[in-house]
């Protein structure tokens, strides 16, 4: 009797994620690599700022890096709304072509310098803001063809300044905060760096689910083809898998001492990103038609799959599903 | 042999019968929503000595209730977005009436009655439009809708009326979300929280605070009995040592709660209940997500004392004292007694239904 009150004191709680390997291996990595590749973007606008393959072969690889961190919505990307300011989407009210409409209708002087586009509309900065000036026809010749590209290097330099504070912030101070948590740090204990991670996974695979799948999918009688992410670059479908990919990394981190856990998420997430490739249509255009939409409809099922295993069984792992109100948020 | 129910109907018939008040109710004295050990839900009315009295089903998780000011009768909210009401008939726990949000629609799970208790106030998004509404129902005419105005905001939540009088006073989160993408927000970098006061259908005062407090969402009301308004807020992104909490009295400046760095990080950004204590002179503030609940003193706003209780959300006023209740099943005198409710998990609010008729 005293050996079993003995072992079950021993034993931990909840299981604790292992910080240092999560930060190490994909969080500075993450954050580097967008830093460098935005980098590249604004040095390729600088040299040639038309719409053309150059420029638009950078965006992509530099808007790739964003997506791939996208779920790391706490600390750096929060600071000064860092994370808004390269993406500023879902646009339900269209603030994003009106915005523009407004600076380039006005040769709006305020995108001569990066730091003075800080005070453009939010709305108007970061990746989907300069999709409309690289792919939206509406764009792509409206006002003058100087200011034009003026507002592209601007668009770049202001994206490249905004992916480096965040790098540096990690690599500075923060990577230390979530590893060591301490009494004044924005962490106090293990348990709330774990509640933290675990919270990015959450959100990232609901907002892959219901915002980059379901805005599009909308209903069956009044399907959304237009609300697509990204859809003018085609990267709609892209930006599900490129976010999958990278939440099942997260996910195998957390769930790394419990490996039939593990197992099931592997299997859930490869799962899904099999149905996602067997998906033709890039930017969900195909949404109205009962077919297609069929198979944009059994990837979201099978997010809403991973999203159950993570819900139940990893929060029950992590120790973090205490709360039927603590996780409701109303 | 004339049956005890013949004479009833007989009564009903000719309308002889006494209308039935709160004062003949030796039930419930409170309604909660609350998850069931199968994983369903149900609306439960507690009595003062927090006995479960009744559990009735409902088909999604529900949220709060508005109590009618003098029929022994509550409408229930289904959590957004729910696009259902139940009015429920409090001795009972028997369904009356169903609300319907009209298309383009849906709830956000919180209502409130008119003085005279023949509207019911209902707050709304109109989600095309990425607004907000607040919906009105006729409650002598079986709840039949007659009309919606706007709630002075985006994503208008909780909604009370201030003391004798029809001034209705809304929480506008700010929030916009569309049912289409589930419960994800879609506008926090441009997010405006406001509160805002209603007279005759017009927004005639509308309070906002400062820019840096642009999001901590306005999500719940608490008002005295003097007419002043507590609203708790809800942080969207980081967590930080800004206040949660704000009091108001028409025509002044509002007033931010004060409390320590630490102490408002405790509360991991977000309070899901308020209310004041039956003096006035206490307000009580839980937060599910920190496990505690903080007291403040109304006169200086300042942070007075705080409990710590896992899950707990739900709090109301009563003679007796605060109660608060817990996503665990425990419902408790603040001051006091713990009763356990197992299997039962106690949803965001507590609604004291007798004592809500001012």
């Amino acid at each position: 009797m005293r050996l079993i009150v003995l072992l079950l004191a021993l034993m931990p709680l909840a299981a604790l994620a292992d910080t240092r390997q999560i930060v190490d291996t994909q969080i500075l990595p993450g954050v580097t690599q967008l830093a460098e590749r935005a980098e590249t973007l604004h040095k390729t606008a600088r040299q040639n700022c038309t719409p053309s393959m150059p420029l638009k072969d950078a965006y992509s690889t530099a808007f790739d890096a964003w997506v791939t961190i996208s779920h790391l919505r706490f600390g750096p990307t929060e600071t000064d709304d860092r994370a808004f300011a390269l993406a500023f989407w879902p646009d339900s009210r269209g603030a994003t072509p009106k915005a523009l409409s407004k600076l380039i209708s006005q040769s709006d002087p305020i995108a001569q310098t990066a730091q003075g586009y800080r005070d453009v509309s939010i709305a108007a900065r970061g990746f989907y803001a300069l999709e409309f000036l690289l792919y939206d026809p509406a764009f792509t010749d409206a006002g003058k063809p100087e200011y034009r590209c003026q507002l592209i290097q601007t668009m770049t330099a202001d994206i490249a300044l905004t992916t480096r504070a965040i790098a540096q912030d990690w690599h500075g101070s923060y990577a230390t905060k979530l590893i060591d948590p301490s009494a004044d740090g924005p962490y106090r204990t293990d348990q709330e760096v774990t509640q933290e991670l675990f919270k990015a996974l959450s959100t990232g695979l609901q907002f892959t689910s219901e915002t980059r799948l379901g805005r599009p999918l909308g209903t069956f009688d009044k399907p959304r083809p237009l609300r697509a992410e990204a859809r003018r670059s085609d990267r709609s479908l892209r930006h599900v898998e490129l976010s999958l990919s990278a939440l099942q990394s997260l996910a195998l981190a957390l769930a790394s001492d419990a490996p039939e856990l593990q197992g099931t998420l592997d299997q859930r997430f490869t799962k899904a990103l099999e149905v996602a490739g067997r998906i033709q249509d890039p930017s969900f255009a195909g949404v109205a038609d009962p077919a297609s939409r069929l198979r944009v409809e059994a990837l979201q099922s099978a997010v809403e799959a991973i999203r159950l295993t993570v819900g139940l069984d990893l929060a029950s792992h992590l120790g973090v599903s205490a709360g039927f109100n603590a996780l409701d948020g109303d | 042999m004339t049956t005890r129910r013949q004479v009833l109907a007989g009564l009903l018939a000719t309308g002889l019968t006494p209308r039935p008040s709160w004062a003949d109710l030796g039930g419930p004295a409170f309604l909660s929503a609350a998850g069931l050990p199968d994983g369903g839900y149900a609306l439960c009315g507690i009595s003062a000595a927090h006995d479960v009295l009744f559990r009735l089903p409902l088909p999604t998780r529900g949220h709060a209730a508005a109590a009618h000011p003098t029929r022994p009768e509550a409408v229930a909210f289904a959590r957004r977005p729910g696009t259902f009401a139940l009015v429920i008939d409090c001795r009972t726990g028997d369904v009356r009436a169903t609300l319907n949000a009209p298309t383009g629609r849906h709830f956000y799970g919180h209502g409130v009655f008119s003085q005279d208790g023949t509207r019911l106030y209902t707050t709304e998004n109109d989600f095309e439009a990425g607004e907000g509404r607040i919906g009105i129902w006729d409650a002598t005419q079986n709840y039949r809708r007659i009309a919606e105005i706007p709630s002075g905001g985006i994503g208008p939540h909780d909604i009370k009326r201030l003391p004798g009088k029809d001034t209705l006073v809304v929480a506008n989160g700010g929030i916009e979300t569309h049912p289409d993408s589930g419960r994800s927000k879609l506008n926090l970098p441009t997010m405006r929280p406001n509160l805002s006061y209603i007279d005759q259908g017009e927004v005639s005062e509308q309070i906002e605070l400062t820019a840096d407090l642009h999001k901590n969402s306005i999500r719940h009301l608490a008002v005295s009995a003097s007419g002043e308004v507590a609203f708790a807020m809800q942080r969207q992104g980081d967590i930080t040592d800004l206040p949660l909490l704000a009091l108001h009295k028409r025509g002044t400046a509002p007033r931010l709660a004060q409390a320590t760095s630490t102490d408002w990080r405790a509360m991991r950004g977000y309070i899901g209940s308020v209310a004041f204590s039956t003096s006035g002179l206490q307000l009580a503030v839980t937060s599910p997500r920190g496990g505690r609940v903080q007291l403040f003193d109304t006169q200086t706003a300042t942070l007075q004392d705080q409990v710590q209780m896992a899950d707990v959300c739900g709090v109301a006023t009563t003679r007796d004292g605060l109660v608060v209740t817990s996503g665990t099943g425990a419902i408790r005198f603040l001051s006091g007694r713990t009763t356990p409710v197992p299997g039962l998990r106690w949803d965001n609010h507590l609604v004291a239904i007798r004592e809500s008729s001012t």
